[in-house]
């Protein structure tokens, strides 16, 4: 922000600039380090895998690959990334479009009740959610939802995640105020607010949910082994659990190698929706 | 701290806490006419559910025996569904509180009492289609609470001691044989420490199964027939001194070391290559020669000093049959022929450790290679000479199990005497016994 | 303004005079058409099951049986002959006060650095958010042990420099800071946050700025921070929200128990081996509500403070 539109004085080195790149990538070298010692390992010949701390391995073993392809218990791995696809994109569109409702009814609209509301939806992210893992399952076994995408999907629609409720009022409180008074003087409504002026300049903030919501659902494992019984249903992430069971023979290499596969989908997705943060307000036209 | 509901009059009540949400949430009228999910698959058929912790090749085993059972019995369809011990555990645990539990379970021989005295286990000796000829009483008893057999065995399993033999002849150390006493034990980590740049082992006070061996040697037992402690403070101090003094002089692994167990071959010091032996299950010995090789043996545990053997062997895993399930025959007959089937039996193979039903095991055993047929030996030499297997333990057990290594890292970092870490976790085992 | 509690009268008495002659009434019905989706899900999905944790707090339940009510008893155990609750509580409340602010300090400081970089933002917001895409899998704890155990990546790099530690995540004083550690290596969500707020900011503010002679610590100062705090404030509720409850990184890290010695045994890492481990789920709900109060209060606080440092564009 700072240097946004600083005046360069042109064809002179920005030394500044490049200290900040120079900075950047030592910082990377570091963090990434973890990282590269994880894709290495996953080409590691099985008695390297827990025994070498070397990066690099002394031969490059694709047989953790071959194996992690075959999947798990008789599901292909495409199927178990397929499963992972429809809930996590469930997850996206359920989030997006009911957090961003009651987010603007939080931030803009006066209602009785708004502020014990509004406490109360934070209290539902203060209680840890294995205290309530049970009384959950039971209500979605009664709807006879078990065993089905529903208990990860239909929550996300119900703006059951606080997190992006109060992301985007966050946000929508940041959009100038003067915007929809102008707008109501015009004789817009709420609804023709909500859709032609909040909508469209909250983007940063429905981009972010909808980047969170995709990567933290394919990730959480802990749901997805709740609710999901039968192996053709399982996804990528709880097919990586299974393959460490550590009472009886492990295959470290081939989990690496999962893990891997299992990240592919998850970096693409954040490579492609990460530009929108930059366009967010600047492609939005809005002037103050 | 707190009375248990007497048992025999609690009628089967696992499913209190969902009716009363249910009941909450008609009240909210929000369920209103959503039913209970259907029984039963498309045609008629029987569908049953199955459920296990395993990994991949356990899966592929499980699924061609399933198979099989269906081709039989084409009435029926099995939906089979499993995940690691741990996710495994507490699916189940969920799945049975929610009123949902499969109709034909794997369990832990820890889960027994506790399911069983729930209400959740229909109890199996009321079922015909199922035959326990084959297996030996002292087997079958494990997989009883109340006198009810609630479960069956699949396979056995018992303690063992791994060791790399090439480092202990050049340690110039003896091998162990059957009859060793824990003092000979004692004198050999001594020695191997000593003679190496490596502990003679992994300390084994980690580990409330050890302490059991140690314990039954001694001629007593974690707990009582009914379910009480069998041992005091004292036994327990004794035992944990001997094995922080040997950590301390170097015969056993560190600290820093043992509070690294999380039950997988990698994270114990014998698996990393830091000690020269390790006690461990039969059935988990695969993980160990992946990363020892062809030097690893397998040795029997000490015996007490009057030579009253502590190991014995224990069911790796039972399976049983849900209170609820709609289906109680077609879930027997799968229980029957996972345990009896001939051709299930060769399909399954060890996978579930070495059979319990002797016909079977008789059967396989000669077509063993590698390993299995290694571990098949071991056990075959200690047939006779043990001890039968103490009973299911008492519900509570579970919680000691953990809270018995995290106490013993107290001893071992020095935060506390053995005696008084002891004395503590005493008082909070009869506190976890009693409710 | 917007504490969790009502002040309807000046904020939207305000609000409602700048708008004009708006509709109240037909505001009232629109807000609930808007709110329907949350309250349904709050009604059915959230709400009934915390009721249920909070009744079941009051009782034995082990998961099976029908829950017994015992009054008082599990929060008197807790508070009086638990040990171990404490220790938790403690190594609970020393990660939130190492985590947070280090997280959100590091996250703010790669997003303003990211935010004027220029050339190859995309692939530096990529590269610092990858850490982030792993979530807690096993492999990343597995990678983590490597990496800080005794003789490992960490140590072999230190005994160069003649320093021998013997391991971190193996020594009761070490093991809370490897895994706040590995918290802190995943700032990419607060940094993402910071990014899209940075977005928010309108040019003509730091033109303005600059027009008045402003310098650059000046302008972050009285422009960037300001527009920028409804964000900070969203990310330091939310990260001390989520640090209490820290669990995953803990349990991957070591293995479920805590270790060593209860090192890390965090509160939800207790909360979570009392109710599924221990089958003691009465007690496990009356320490979640224990949580949630003390979170609660702290947030409370947080927004109190809030009204003197976060400045929001809609006051009309």
């Amino acid at each position: 922000m700072v240097a946004v539109r600083e005046p360069v004085p042109r064809r002179r080195v920005d030394w500044g600039r490049v200290g900040l790149h120079a900075g950047c990538l030592a910082a990377l070298l570091v963090m990434l380090y973890p990282l590269a010692w994880l894709i290495a390992t996953s080409f590691k010949p099985a008695d390297e895998v827990i025994s070498s701390l070397r990066l690099l391995p002394s031969r490059l073993a694709m047989s953790n690959y071959t194996t992690a392809l075959e999947g798990v218990g008789g599901v292909s791995v495409l199927r178990l990334i397929g499963n992972s696809l429809i809930i996590s994109t469930g997850a996206v569109l359920g989030n997006v479009i009911s957090c961003s409702l009651a987010a603007y009814a939080f931030a803009r609209l006066r209602f009785t009740l708004r502020g014990p509301l509004f406490a109360l939806m934070l209290a539902t992210i203060m209680l840890p959610q294995h205290a309530v893992l049970i009384p959950q399952y039971i209500v979605f076994n009664q709807l006879g939802m078990v065993n089905t995408f529903w208990p990860l999907v239909l929550p996300k629609f119900l703006a059951t995640d606080a997190f992006f409720v109060f992301l985007t009022v966050q946000f929508m409180r940041g959009i100038p105020k003067e915007l929809d008074e102008a707008a109501t003087l015009d004789g817009c409504g709420p609804f023709r607010t909500f859709f032609r002026i909040i909508l469209p300049l909250s983007r940063p903030a429905l981009i972010t949910t909808a980047i969170f919501t995709f990567i933290w659902t394919w990730n959480d494992f802990f749901l997805q082994l709740i609710y999901l019984f039968e192996p053709e249903k399982f996804t990528i992430t709880l097919a990586l659990r299974s393959f460490v069971d550590t009472s009886s023979q492990s295959a470290y290499g081939p989990m690496f190698a999962m893990s891997v596969i299992a990240l592919l989908p998850i970096v693409l997705f954040f490579m492609a929706f990460q530009r929108f943060l930059v366009e967010g307000m600047a492609s939005s036209g809005v002037k103050g | 701290m707190r009375q248990k509901p007497p048992r025999a009059s609690e009628p089967t009540t696992a499913g209190k806490l969902p009716v009363v949400i249910t009941s909450l949430l008609l009240l909210c009228g929000l369920l209103a006419g959503c039913g209970a999910k259907a029984d039963g698959a498309p045609g008629g058929k029987i569908e049953l559910q199955f459920s296990w912790w395993g990994n991949a090749d356990r899966a592929e085993v499980t699924n061609e025996a399933v198979e099989l059972f269906e081709r039989r019995n084409p009435g029926i369809e099995v939906q089979t569904s499993f995940s690691s011990y741990n996710s495994y555990i507490q699916k189940l645990a969920t799945q049975a509180a929610g009123g949902n539990a499969p109709d034909v379970m794997q369990l832990d021989y820890r889960q027994i009492s506790q399911y069983a005295s729930a209400g959740l286990l229909l109890d199996l000796d009321d079922r015909p289609s199922i035959s326990t000829g084959e297996v030996t009483s002292a087997m079958l008893r494990t997989g009883q609470a109340n006198g009810e057999q609630y479960a069956i065995p699949m396979g056995r399993t018992s303690q063992v001691m791994v060791y790399d033999s090439a480092r202990w002849q050049r340690a110039g150390v003896p091998e162990p044989e059957f009859g060793w006493t824990w003092r000979d034990w004692s004198r050999a980590m001594r020695q191997l420490g000593e003679a190496t740049d490596r502990t003679g082992a992994t300390d084994p006070g980690w580990s409330e199964d050890w302490f059991e061996v140690w314990l039954r040697g001694r001629g007593k037992s974690l707990y009582t027939d009914r379910g009480g402690l069998n041992y005091d403070a004292a036994d327990l101090a004794r035992f944990w001194r001997t094995t922080n003094e040997l950590s301390q002089r170097g015969a056993v692994s560190p600290a820093r070391q043992t509070t690294q167990i999380d039950g997988s071959a990698a994270n114990m010091p014998f698996g990393r290559g830091n000690a020269l032996s390790g006690f461990t299950w039969d059935s988990a010995v695969g993980g160990f020669q992946a990363l020892i090789g062809d030097s690893l043996r397998l040795a029997p545990l000490p015996v007490g000093p009057d030579g009253t053997p502590g190991q014995y062997f224990k069911p790796s895993m039972l399976v049983g049959v849900s209170a609820d399930s709609p289906h109680p025959e077609a879930a027997s007959k799968l229980v029957d022929f996972l345990i009896n089937d001939p051709r299930a039996g060769e399909i399954l193979g060890v996978s579930r450790g070495l059979p319990v039903n002797r016909t079977i095991r008789e059967k396989i055993t000669p077509s063993l290679t590698g390993l299995d047929e290694r571990i098949a030996e071991f056990q075959e030499s200690l047939d006779g000479e043990l001890l039968a297997p103490p009973s299911a333990p008492p519900q509570g057990d579970l919680a000691l199990q953990t809270a018995f290594q995290r106490d013993y890292d107290h001893v071992g970092f020095e935060l506390q005497s053995p005696r008084k870490t002891a004395e503590q976790f005493l008082t909070n085992a009869r506190s976890e016994l009693q409710r | 303004m917007s504490a969790p509690h009502p002040r309807p009268d000046a904020d939207s008495a305000a609000a409602e005079s700048a708008a004009g002659r708006n509709r109240p009434r037909r505001r009232e019905g629109a807000a609930w058409v808007f709110l329907s989706p949350w309250l349904l899900g709050a009604a059915v999905l959230t709400l009934t099951p915390m009721l249920v944790s909070l009744y079941l707090s009051f009782t034995e339940y082990d998961l099976f049986t029908a829950p017994k009510w015992v009054g008082l008893d599990n929060y008197v155990h807790m508070f009086t002959s638990d040990p171990r609750y404490w220790r938790s509580a403690v190594n609970t409340l020393l990660y939130v006060l190492v985590a947070v602010p280090l997280q959100l300090a590091l996250a703010l400081a790669v997003a303003l650095a990211l935010n004027s970089i220029g050339r190859g933002k995309g692939f530096y917001r990529s590269a610092f958010y990858a850490p982030s895409l792993l979530g807690a899998s096993m492999s990343i704890a597995l990678v983590w042990r490597a990496l800080f155990n005794d003789g490992g990546t960490v140590d072999d790099l230190l005994s160069t420099f003649g320093i021998d530690m013997g391991g971190w995540v193996n020594q009761p004083g070490w093991a809370l800071l490897v895994v706040a550690l590995l918290t802190i290596w995943q700032f990419g969500a607060p940094m993402v946050i910071f990014l899209a707020g940075l977005q928010q900011v309108p040019h003509e503010l730091y033109e303005a700025a600059e027009v008045d002679g402003a310098g650059r610590v000046r302008r972050f100062l009285s422009v960037t921070l300001p527009m920028l705090s409804p964000v900070l404030f969203f990310n330091l509720v939310l990260q001390t929200i989520q640090a209490f409850q820290v669990f995953t990184p803990a349990f991957t890290v070591s293995g479920g128990r805590g270790g060593p010695a209860d090192s890390t045994l965090f509160y939800t890492l207790y909360l979570y081996d009392r109710g599924f481990t221990a089958s003691h789920m009465g007690y496990a709900a009356a320490m979640a509500w224990v949580l949630l109060v003390v979170i609660g209060i702290v947030t409370a606080l947080l927004f109190r403070s809030s009204r003197s440092w976060v400045f929001y564009n809609d006051k009309g």
